[in-house]
């Protein structure tokens, strides 16, 4: 009901903030007079405490890496000088706090592009971003559902968790068997994993057991709903949820003498749970691809400074990766496009910027195109059948339909 | 029936936790009359501190709980002094609104000292033991043994010595007790502080097993919290009792129902047993 009564009162607002935008115009056209030059203002709505402040954490880490390596090379934008920053603000993971501060960053901080790392957030951005006001949103979710209303102005960053299915479950089916336990975390994002990798399963001809899935933030002892996973005798475990946990499932079913395979959900990073259980219990999986293995020119530079400057207590993940490489997309964009708050001609400038991005930044399966989805699409994306730490076989996996 | 009995040790180590935590919010309860809520976010605390006391202070085992309990039993006196008791003449609503601002506060201290990150607990007790064709570990042997233990000595402590007669007392008539020379005040800084021991060893406990989160006290309160009222406010046999019903009937629920009934179980048979006893399983000697 609100939400009804909002543009009413939004339009009573229009000449107040229209007389604000104005004065705040005048108070930055005279900083940019000085010589100081402009600003860009990265804006990030990601939850920042609660449970998941940690991956909220991590993907503003990857942000601000790349504002200070862009400040330091220098950002330069029709001629003119500019300073990248970026503004934050917890969601606490809530769709409607994410859609109210993708609106502030807009209009009090004058960001461009929001960068909103789950789904439920970017779905409700969505419903924003191409109005009065446009603006990009940085879409950090693998969750085929965002791709779903056609926004033109909302890019998806990471691959689409549709392609992980049909090459997961033929590595797994065939190395172990074809009974599938199920013990995913029960979020949407897992329920959704879980319907794709089942469905899959019984498309390849196996045979999928009931479903175990609990959700990992809640439960106090995962020995009993691993029990009677394993009382059905799978060949192959589904698991996953943040990586903590999901070593602490893995770890449990090893325990309990599970000797079979596991599919592990995207979410889930093999670097992170490597540091919460013996790397000897995760042999037999698969999920993707550890960050810092990855093929592209910045990666090692990349790792090497997040340990010297962010932390050498735990490994960068994809989404700090994933982060840092948008956000010089972005910039780089802005300067094809020569202009820092035309979100449409940003977006046009999106595929030439591919091509120009310092390598330094390319540091998570990057992009090769950006598709008709405006999904940035990475060609030669490969996942890994875990064989020990540090050892992996890679697979290839295709880009599926969108 | 390997399963079965694979389940019944997952249920009884479940159950131990769950009574620590319920017993100390129960006897709360029977002494200050105010629900704690922030009663979740002390067994957080209790886990962080037997965490810090093992990795940054080296003890071994064991005793990183009892430093923790010790620690914890300072934060209840604590509580009690600078929140509960200027409160104490003040409206419920009052208690509850400041026990949730506690609440946050804890998360938050946590998550500034040390970051939102998951941490686990090294643990030193490794190994399952095979019998029957169940797999046990060994943590759990040692959760229910150890909880069985403390509850007995809580026990005698209620029973047999004056501190633990006093709060029974205070309990059962406040104004009563005053008049034969027990100090209430006394009495509630107990209460709070031995409250909060029992979590930190509850969450001591367990913490091998499970990860160390800010938020890591959510879930829990919840589960107290239908357990005390499950047994019977301010009863401490019906949140001993509730607290291995609540355990074992979530292992078995997940075993032989579904996963996603364990999870209701709790409030399955919270309204079940309110509607046949609305005053819980047990009631209170006296009840007001």
């Amino acid at each position: 009901m609100s939400q009804r009564s909002m543009p009413r009162s939004f339009k009573a607002l229009i000449p107040l903030s229209v007389l604000a935008l104005t004065l705040s115009a005048c108070g930055g056209g005279a900083g940019g007079g000085d010589g100081d030059g402009g600003t860009i203002t990265i804006g990030y709505s990601g939850p920042l405490s609660g449970g998941a402040a940690i991956y909220g954490e991590n993907a503003l880490t990857g942000i601000e890496m790349a504002v200070d390596t862009l400040n330091e090379q220098g950002v330069e934008v029709d001629g003119e000088k500019y300073t990248v920053e970026v503004e934050s603000l917890d969601d606490q993971y809530l769709p409607n706090n994410a859609a109210t501060n993708a609106q502030r960053l807009v209009e009090q901080d004058d960001a461009t592009v929001v960068f909103i790392p789950h789904s439920g957030g970017i779905l409700a951005a969505q419903q924003l971003n191409e109005g009065r006001t446009p603006f990009i949103i940085g879409a950090y979710s693998s969750d085929p559902a965002i791709l779903e209303s056609g926004n033109k102005l909302s890019n998806m960053i990471p691959p689409n968790f549709n392609g992980y299915g049909p090459p997961f479950v033929e590595q797994t089916m065939g190395k172990f068997g074809k009974r599938l336990g199920m013990l995913g975390t029960e979020s949407e994002y897992g329920q959704n994993w879980a319907k794709l990798v089942s469905e899959e399963w019984e498309k390849q001809g196996g045979e999928v057991l009931t479903d175990n899935g609990v959700d990992y933030s809640t439960v106090t002892d995962y020995a009993s709903t691993v029990s009677k996973t394993l009382s059905e005798n799978p060949d192959v475990i589904f698991v996953g949820g943040p990586s903590q946990p999901t070593a602490l499932v893995i770890q449990e079913a090893r325990e309990q003498g599970f000797k079979g395979g596991f599919i592990v959900m995207d979410q889930a990073k093999f670097e992170e749970m490597e540091l919460f259980t013996d790397p000897k219990n995760l042999v037999g999986s698969v999920g993707v691809r550890p960050a810092r293995d990855g093929d592209d020119p910045g990666v090692p530079e990349f790792h090497k400074r997040y340990a010297e400057e962010i932390t050498d207590e735990k490994p960068a993940t994809s989404e700090v990766a994933y982060h840092f490489q948008t956000t010089a997309i972005y910039v780089k964009a802005m300067e094809i496009a020569g202009t820092v708050d035309d979100p449409e001609a940003i977006e046009e400038a999106l595929p030439e910027a591919l091509e120009q991005v310092d390598d330094t930044f390319k540091v998570s399966e990057y992009p090769t195109t950006v598709n008709d989805k405006v999904h940035f699409i990475s060609e030669n994306l490969e996942a890994v059948f875990y064989e020990g730490k540090d050892k992996y076989t890679l697979f290839p996996v295709p880009a599926p339909e969108e | 029936m390997d399963l079965f009995l694979q389940q019944l040790v997952n249920g009884l180590a479940l159950g131990g936790v769950y009574c620590l935590a319920a017993v100390g919010l129960s006897l709360v309860f029977g002494v200050l009359r105010i629900p704690n809520l922030a009663h979740g976010a002390l067994y957080m605390r209790g886990a962080y501190g037997t965490y810090y006391a093992m990795t940054a202070l080296g003890v071994p085992y064991v005793a990183p709980i009892g430093i923790a309990a010790v620690v914890l039993a300072a934060v209840g006196v604590g509580m009690e002094r600078l929140i509960f008791h200027p409160l104490r003449n003040s409206p419920h609503t009052h208690h509850m609104i400041a026990a949730i601002g506690a609440m946050f506060f804890f998360q938050s201290l946590i998550q500034a000292i040390w970051g939102a990150d998951f941490r686990q607990m090294p643990s030193p007790i490794s190994g399952t033991l095979s019998l029957a064709g169940a797999q046990i570990s060994w943590q759990r042997i040692v959760i229910i043994v150890a909880a069985v233990a403390i509850l007995a000595l809580l026990a005698v402590f209620m029973k047999r010595s004056v501190h633990g007669q006093s709060i029974e007392a205070i309990e059962q008539d406040r104004t009563g007790a005053s008049l034969v020379g027990i100090n209430p005040d006394r009495v509630s800084m107990l209460t709070l502080g031995l409250a909060a021991a029992l979590a930190a060893v509850a969450a001591g406990l367990v913490a091998p097993l499970n990860l160390l989160s800010p938020t890591m006290g959510a879930a829990l309160d919840m589960k107290v919290f239908a357990i005390i009222i499950l047994g019977g406010l301010g009863s401490l046999p019906g949140a001993i009792v509730g607290g291995f019903v609540l355990g074992i009937a979530e292992a078995m629920a997940s075993t032989y129902i579904s996963t996603g009934v364990s999870e209701a179980i709790a409030f399955v048979l919270l309204v079940g047993v309110l509607a046949i006893r609305p005053t819980g399983l047990f009631s209170p000697a006296v009840s007001r």
